[in-house]
Formats: C-alpha cells, structure tokens, sequence
C-alpha cells in the first residue's frame, strides 16, 4: 500500500502542466537523438545539461530522464528501417531490418514500440518497490564498501563498454586522474592546475563530457563520410491477432531480463539487448525464425533494452552510485541542481524521487505515441542532411560550455577534450569509462582516505568487512576469468597458427 | 606504419608518469594519514602498469595499423577555437559566423548559400537564448 501512496504522491507532482511539458520535451528530444546516427543520449545531456540552470530541480531531471529513455525507443526506428545501429539497437538491426527486407517495416516498428512500452512499465514497478529497499541497504555502507563498490562498477562497466578490461580500466584511470584536478578538499592544496587559475575549481564536467564525446562523435562522423539514404518504403502499423499474440510473451520475457541486468553494476540496455535476443533464441516458440525476421527478435531485445535504461536509475538513486557513463551524467545533473543521490535521497527528496518515477510512466505513453501512431513523421528526420546538423551540434557545444561560467576559456578546454577525445577514438580507447572515472575519481579517493584513517592504514580491513569483503571476491573471481579466458584464447590461437603455416 | 597496441601503452605510460611525477611534489604521508600526492600515485602507478602491459603485449599480439586524418579534425578544433576569439575580441556573432564557414569545410560539400542559412538560424537561436532563457551571450 506504501508504494501505491507514494505512487500516487508522485504523480501528484509528476501531472502538473510544468512538469508535464519537461516530460514530453525530453521524450521529443530523445526520440529525436535516437533515431539521429551520431548523437547518442549521452552527448546530448551533456549538449543540454547547461541548460537546465534555469529549469527548476523535478522539470530538468524529468526532462533529462525523458531523453535517456526515449532515445532507446528511437534508436530502433533507425536501426529497423535503415540498419543505422546505436550502441544500444545493435540488435534491432538482426531481425528488425530482415522484417524491412520483407516489407514488415510497420510490424516490426509496431512491435518494438509495443514492446518498449511493456518493458518501461515492468521496469517502474521494479524501480519504485526496489529502490527503497536498497536504498535502506545503502545506510548499511561504510566508506570501505563504497570503495569497494566503486571498484566493482569500474571493472563492470570497463569491460562491457569496451570489451577488454585493460582498455577500460586504462580509461577509467584517467578519468579518475582528471577529476582529481584542482584543489585537495582535505589539505587546500592545488593538485595538476599548472597554476591556471581557471583550474583551480577543476576541469568542468561538461568540458570533457562535450568534448569527449559531441565533439569527437562529430569528427568520427566527418572522417567516415556518412551518407545516410531516407527511408520510403510503405509502413503498414497494426498486426494481425495472431501476431499481436507473439510479441507479448517475448516482451514479458524481455522486461524481466532488462530489469534485473539494468541494475547490475556495468549493465545497462547494450548488454541488456543481447542477453534477451539469446533469451529469445533459446526459449521462444519460434525460434528457428530468430535471425531471419522473427517478431522476438524484435520485441524482446526491444523491451529488455527500455526496462534496462529505466532500472539502472536504481543504483543511482538508491546507493549514489552510477553503474554506466549516462547515468554518471545523470548524477552530475543531480549534483548541479544541489541533490546528492544517494540512501538518504529517497527520504529528504521524496517528492523529487517519486515524481521521476511517475515521470517515467507518464513518459512511457508519450513515447508509445510518439513511435507507433506517428512514427512515419519522424523517418522524415533522416532528411536532413550532416552538413547542416554538425555546424548546429558545434554550436551548442560552444553555448553550453560557455553558459556555466560566461566563460571563454572553457571552449578552449572543450576543444582540447575534444581532440583528446579523436585521438582516444583513433587509438581504440573507449572514452565511456572515463567519464565514469571522472565522476566518481573524488568520490573515491574521499572513501579510500577516509577508509584507511579508519582502519590506521590496515588494507585487510576492506577483506574483513562482509559488503567490501564480497565485492571485493567479486572483482577477484572478475580478474581471474579474464587470465584464464585469455590464456585459453592463447592456447586455442596456436594450433592454428600451428596449421595455417606447411 | 603505428602499432595501435604499442602507441596506447606508450601513451598511458606517459599520462602515467605526467600525473605521477606531479605527484610526488606534494605530500605523500602514509596510508594511515594520507596527503594529497598518495592517491594520484597509487593511480598512477595502477596506469603505468596497465601501459607496461599493453607495451608488452604488443610484442607477442599482431600489430594492427593505426592512422590519424588531421585535416578534418584540425578544422572542427580551429572552428571552436576561432569562435572562442571573435567571441572574446569582437562579438558572438562574429563568432557563429566564423564558426559555421570555418567547420563546414570539413564537410562533403561546401555551399555558401546553405552556411549563411545556417547561420541565421544559429544566431536567431542564440537571440531566442540570451532573451527568453536569459543566458549571457555577447551577441552585439
């Protein structure tokens, strides 16, 4: 019953004309990024967070949130009609553009609409009875479980968003290296300032945060010459009985498996997605038809990647810590607007935690507006050509950089990232992890300091501690999987090679 | 031609030894009472190893090639740079201005008629900023 008052507080707040508006903005935008090749959600709440300093607190966290999750219902419209992937619709691309090779574009838009909306809504009840709860498990953690916690999510996430360990864990350590500049909050010492004095207060988040990835994103962009071809075939909405019938259980299967991955640290939807397609693969009716323009192959990747992007708020909300580079954003977001998440933030914000929650309902029907009925207006999108979209993209990276502090140094920074960040892009290093390493760097070294003054300098007792010592059994059992997985992959390349050569 | 591998150690090493050493200028204390150097060198030192690995690794693992197109890049940098100056010595107009001719270039195509469109576009987008968001823009 506490739940469905609180539910009900929140939609109080959530339903006023202000909030609604933020809402279906965010939902607008996010769709529009998603279907957009090249902008990911995570440029462009960076692109937009300066912005929400004249938006009130709930609007602009709406708003945000709104553009995180429509962007996952829009990356699919892309990758369905035209094979035009994000990170997180790799999968819709399978099935979703083999039903456009056989003329079910509006069936398979229509699924992953549907399927979203199932899964967004799964996901809510998961968000809104789970978080409580791990939010009173968050007041349980001392400054060794943080630390240690930190550390699981940095190997988690380093490793799913780059695909090698040590690439991500590279990355996550200049993250953490680069937020450490500026002034010690301990000793007042200025820390790798140069003595600039711009410095002092440290390197703005959304410098690197634009840089790193608007600016980059752009000139990889640029460097592939992307031509995109509009989509114009026919698109024919609504299914047969039969075939509305289908996609159901795989979004129920979908949603159940986005939800729990999403709260994993380093899960997420671009995991999410590949662990439901090989759900459906396994366990579906017809799964001989999976990779050859199934209705599952659409509709459970679809729901498992919207429940995915709604769960990981949990960690966010409910312990403070981010689990993937958006969230890490979304955290600054929090920050900039005075919130810290965290256990505590459930209950001194509860109206500001319970209206994003009914957000994200309220959003989730915007969204199935957006992508079922009126999704033929939005592949209009794909008309408008690059070389009219980045000049406007520099633009606002420009603006926003320059609105936080009316200052003009900090395009200089931006810029610098931003060749920082091609240059990353060019050596294969994934600047995802950076940014969490960024965020959470301070965060981490104000938990290990405090940590060992604690324990006199005694690193056994993080091992001795039950939450710390778990994850810390985690990260091990983590490290030793990789040694293992790449001496056999060692030991399997030999013969090989062995048998390649007379 | 670059070795990806071997050019990815070699540069974390060097970030490595960039914060490391800069590190070691500030008080290190010990763990039981750490200074502000301590926990940059144990990062550092985690980098360092993490570039020796990669360095090693790169002996043993085919090199795949690595190449840089500096001209687009250069373009897009001297754009955001240029915006930043006008903006500074002129106005921002100025600098939208340099800012959509100058990157355009290192599009596919390059129309005059199109980036003043643009142009105009951004700049009544900025005008909408500065007035109805109220944002601190010198556009004038």
């Amino acid at each position: 019953m506490d739940i469905l008052n609180n539910l009900a507080f929140g939609f109080e707040h959530a339903l006023t004309l202000q909030n609604l508006m933020y809402c279906a903005i965010g939902c607008v935008v996010g769709t529009f990024i998603g279907l957009l090749p090249g902008l990911g959600p995570l440029s462009t709440i960076s692109l937009l967070l300066p912005l929400t300093y004249s938006i009130p607190t709930d609007g602009s966290l709406i708003m945000l949130a709104g553009i995180y999750y429509g962007a996952q219902y829009g990356d699919s419209v892309s990758a369905i009609t035209m094979k035009i992937p994000h990170a997180s619709s790799i999968v819709a691309c399978i099935d979703g553009y083999q039903m456009t090779l056989k003329g079910k574009t509006g069936l398979a838009l229509f699924a992953a609409g549907i399927s979203s909306f199932i899964g967004g809504t799964v996901a809510i009840v998961v968000l809104a009875t789970l978080s409580p709860v791990l939010g009173q498990l968050g007041l349980k953690f001392g400054p060794h479980d943080y630390c240690a916690l930190m550390l699981l999510g940095f190997f988690c996430v380093s490793f799913v968003t780059t695909g090698s360990l040590l690439n991500g864990l590279a990355m996550t350590l200049i993250g953490v290296l680069l937020g450490l500049v500026g002034t010690d909050v301990n000793s007042g010492v200025s820390r790798f300032t140069m003595d600039l004095p711009f410095l002092m207060d440290g390197i703005g988040l959304i410098s690197i945060a634009l840089g790193c990835f608007g600016i980059a994103e752009i000139i990889k962009n640029l460097d592939e010459n992307q031509e995109i071809t509009p989509f114009n075939g026919e698109i024919k909405l609504m299914p047969t009985w039969p075939e509305f019938k289908r996609i159901i259980p795989s979004a129920l299967r979908g949603s159940a498996i986005g939800s729990l991955l999403g709260v994993l640290p380093g899960g997420g939807p671009v995991i999410a997605q590949f662990a439901a397609y090989a759900a459906e693969k396994r366990f579906s009716k017809y799964k001989d038809e999976i990779g050859h323009g199934a209705i599952e192959g659409v509709a459970g990747q679809a729901a498992a990647d919207e429940a995915a992007a709604r769960t990981s708020f949990i960690p966010l909300m409910s312990l403070g810590i981010p689990e993937n580079a958006v969230m890490a954003l979304m955290m600054a977001a929090f920050i900039v607007k005075g919130i810290q998440p965290g256990p505590d933030m459930i209950t001194t914000h509860a109206d500001l935690f319970w209206s994003l929650v009914a957000s994200m309902w309220i959003g989730n029907c915007f969204l199935v507006i957006l992508n079922v009925p009126l999704v033929r207006y939005w592949l209009s999108v794909f008309k408008i050509p690059f070389g009219v979209l980045f000049p406007s993209i520099l633009f606002f990276c420009c603006i926003g950089t320059f609105s936080i502090n009316n200052n003009l140094n900090d395009i200089y920074l931006t810029a610098a990232f931003g060749l920082m960040g091609y240059l990353f892009m060019r050596m294969g290093l994934e600047a995802a992890p950076l940014m969490l390493g960024f965020i959470l760097g301070p965060m981490l070294e104000e938990y290990f300091r405090r940590a060992l003054t604690i324990s006199r300098g005694d690193f056994s007792a993080f091992l001795y501690r039950p939450i710390s010592g778990t994850l810390l059994a985690l990260i091990a059992v983590f490290i030793l999987w990789q040694v293992i997985a790449f001496f056999a992959s060692q030991r399997r390349r030999k013969p090989s090679a062995a048998t390649a050569q007379p | 031609m670059l070795n990806s591998l071997l050019l990815r150690g070699l540069f974390l090493i060097c970030v490595s030894a960039v914060f490391g050493l800069s590190a070691l200028d500030y008080k290190i204390g010990h763990f039981s009472k750490a200074g502000p150097g301590l926990f940059p060198v144990v990062i550092s030192g985690m980098l360092f190893l993490i570039g020796l690995a990669m360095v090693i690794q790169s002996r043993f693992i085919q090199a795949t090639p690595l190449s840089f197109k500096f001209k687009k890049v250069g373009l897009v940098i001297l754009s955001l740079c240029g915006f930043a100056v006008l903006s500074a010595q002129l106005n921002m107009t100025a600098g939208i201005f340099f800012l959509v001719f100058c990157s355009s270039l290192a599009g596919q195509s390059y129309s005059l008629v199109r980036n003043l469109k643009i142009f105009m576009g951004l700049w009544l987008i900025a005008y909408a900023f500065k007035h109805f968001l109220s944002l601190n823009l010198p556009l004038i």
